[in-house]
């Protein structure tokens, strides 16, 4: 699909979003019978994380460390990809989301282990994103301490425009996709990737773009974990 | 592992006709089913039984070769007619999350043992779904269903929540008309993409029910405390007619023939209850999809 077609010359996307909007997002906690799980859904990428911990741990590391398991169901992409299951694009994502919430983690909690399972039952774009918001409400129902929340969220740059919250049509187009995951309160950016190539100059507003949309996200979640 | 006290006090409430949770031995746990839950299959449904077991099955249906057949094979006889039919290949997945009531490799185990029964069952006569209907040019196309079961939580009995969540998925499961054209010998198709028709033989699969038994007794619709009470287990697929379809015995333990006919028996029995059950659910799940209103999914 050519870049033209991202943005339609109304100003609207292929799903029908503005430029600067956010998927429809939805979540819960207290899903399924673990210490904490939660249940997230942005647009049309659906996940359910599970988090079991803190146990003792087995190593001996004075840290507490967090294991991650990232799993995507086959029916979950729009084709029967078995291949991409298990690969090394699912474990960066659990390598990711282990460094992010092993920040955040308040330090005095040592010697323990947390494990975190993420399964993905439907994949339309941003499904890191969605996995760190995922488990970030789920370590929040376990009632594990963590010094903020950790929210993520995507953003993009085409037609001359930055975008927020790609979809999959646009996550695979030509476009530069960048996700951004920070704790709220103090704006600290504790994960930033991007694929593709973009002027610098237009970086500013990509991130700062992408930094707006999590904390749309924060309010959605925090008014979920207060309800 | 379970302690030997609690074994006995298990056990023996069950020999008076008392479970862990009130129910009596032929009972089973309330449940909910849902389908069409997720749109990006053809179809699917999620199963969760009340004290834990949640299972979600999505189906996606794809073109592909009719195999290669193996005439190695001593029943070439038979196998000459699986020219012209198409296949179902199942696969089921455990999410870690059950890691917690089995370890690993048991966890491995049972999604391989699993994934073979339901492969036998279905692919077969007895699995109700007429698989000639699934050819779409006799020796070279058929469509291929894919169903993909995953045990999101583990609460006993999966394996019967497994059957029913596949039975309600197949129920779901939309398949695009195809129009095959003949060019002087040579077949062509089409695949049509607005044009959807449901399975031939969706209401003939059959479901399972799982017997455990304990001492001199059983009981269906186990919790995993009375699961580990039990030394063997006889699964038994049971179609609406009443039929068998199929029975597998489980576990390590050795059943006197009486008390195995009993017991399915008593299965082939529930299983009806089971899908008279099954059915007026999916009759209302149909009509929730006509009228358009979104599942609730997990929501």
């Amino acid at each position: 699909m050519s870049r033209l077609e991202l943005i339609t010359p109304e100003g609207l996307r292929v799903d029908g979003r503005r430029p600067k909007e956010t998927r429809r997002i939805y979540s819960r906690t207290d899903l399924l019978a673990a210490d904490g799980s939660s249940y997230i859904e942005m647009g049309n990428t659906k996940l359910i994380t599970t988090v079991y911990g803190p146990k003792e741990s087995k190593n001996n590391n004075s840290n507490s460390i967090i294991n991650v398991e990232f799993h995507l169901a086959s029916f979950a992409s729009g084709s029967t990809a078995k291949k991409l299951r298990n690969d090394k694009k699912l474990m960066e994502n659990s390598i990711a989301i282990r460094d992010i919430f092993e920040s955040v983690l308040i330090k005095s909690f040592g010697r323990s282990e947390i494990d975190v399972f993420i399964q993905v039952l439907q994949s339309d774009g941003g499904v890191l994103a969605a996995a760190i918001n995922g488990t970030c409400l789920a370590l929040i129902d376990a009632g594990i301490p963590i010094t903020d929340y950790v929210t993520a969220c995507t953003a993009g740059y085409c037609n001359e425009q930055a975008i927020l919250d790609l979809n999959y049509i646009e996550e695979s187009s030509e476009v530069p996709c960048l996700t951004v995951a920070l704790t709220p309160k103090n704006e600290k950016i504790l994960l930033m990737n991007m694929e593709h190539r973009l002027h610098l100059d237009n970086f500013d507003s990509v991130l700062s773009l992408a930094k707006t949309g999590c904390q749309t996200i924060y309010e959605s979640l925090d008014e979920c974990i207060r309800k | 592992m379970i302690s030997k006290v609690e074994k006995d006090y298990i056990s023996k409430g069950i020999a008076a006709g008392i479970r862990n949770d009130g129910r009596g031995p032929n009972e089973s746990r309330q449940l909910e089913l849902e389908t069409g839950i997720i749109n990006q299959a053809s179809g699917s449904c999620r199963v969760s039984v009340r004290g834990g077991t949640e299972v979600l099955v999505g189906i996606k249906v794809s073109v592909g070769d009719i195999q290669e057949l193996d005439t190695r094979d001593e029943e070439e006889e038979a196998m000459k007619n699986r020219a012209d039919v198409g296949r179902i290949v199942c696969s089921v997945e455990c999410s870690p999350s059950a890691k917690i009531v089995l370890d690993k490799r048991q966890i491995e185990e049972m999604c391989i043992l699993y994934t073979q029964i339901l492969n036998r069952t279905l692919n077969g006569p007895q699995g109700g779904l007429d698989l000639y209907k699934l050819c779409i040019i006799p020796g070279s196309v058929c469509w291929i269903l894919n169903i993909d079961v995953l045990i999101l939580n583990y609460g006993g009995s999966v394996f019967d929540a497994i059957f029913m969540a596949v039975r309600g998925a197949i129920h779901n499961t939309r398949l695009a008309k195809v129009k095959v054209e003949s060019t002087d010998g040579a077949f062509d198709f089409e695949v049509e993409d607005d044009e959807t028709e449901v399975l031939e033989g969706r209401e003939n699969v059959p479901v399972a029910v799982t017997a455990f038994q304990i001492d001199k007794n059983h009981v269906i619709d186990a919790m995993p405390l009375e699961e580990q009470c039990s030394d063997s287990s006889v699964s038994v697929m049971v179609n609406k007619h009443g039929k068998l379809c199929g029975v597998q015995k489980g576990l390590k333990g050795s059943l006197e023939t009486s008390l195995l006919i009993n017991m399915i028996q008593h299965c082939q029995n529930k299983g009806q209850e089971v899908i008279s059950a099954m059915d007026s659910f999916l009759a209302q799940e149909e009509r929730r999809i006509i009228d358009l209103v979104e599942p609730v999914g997990f929501r």
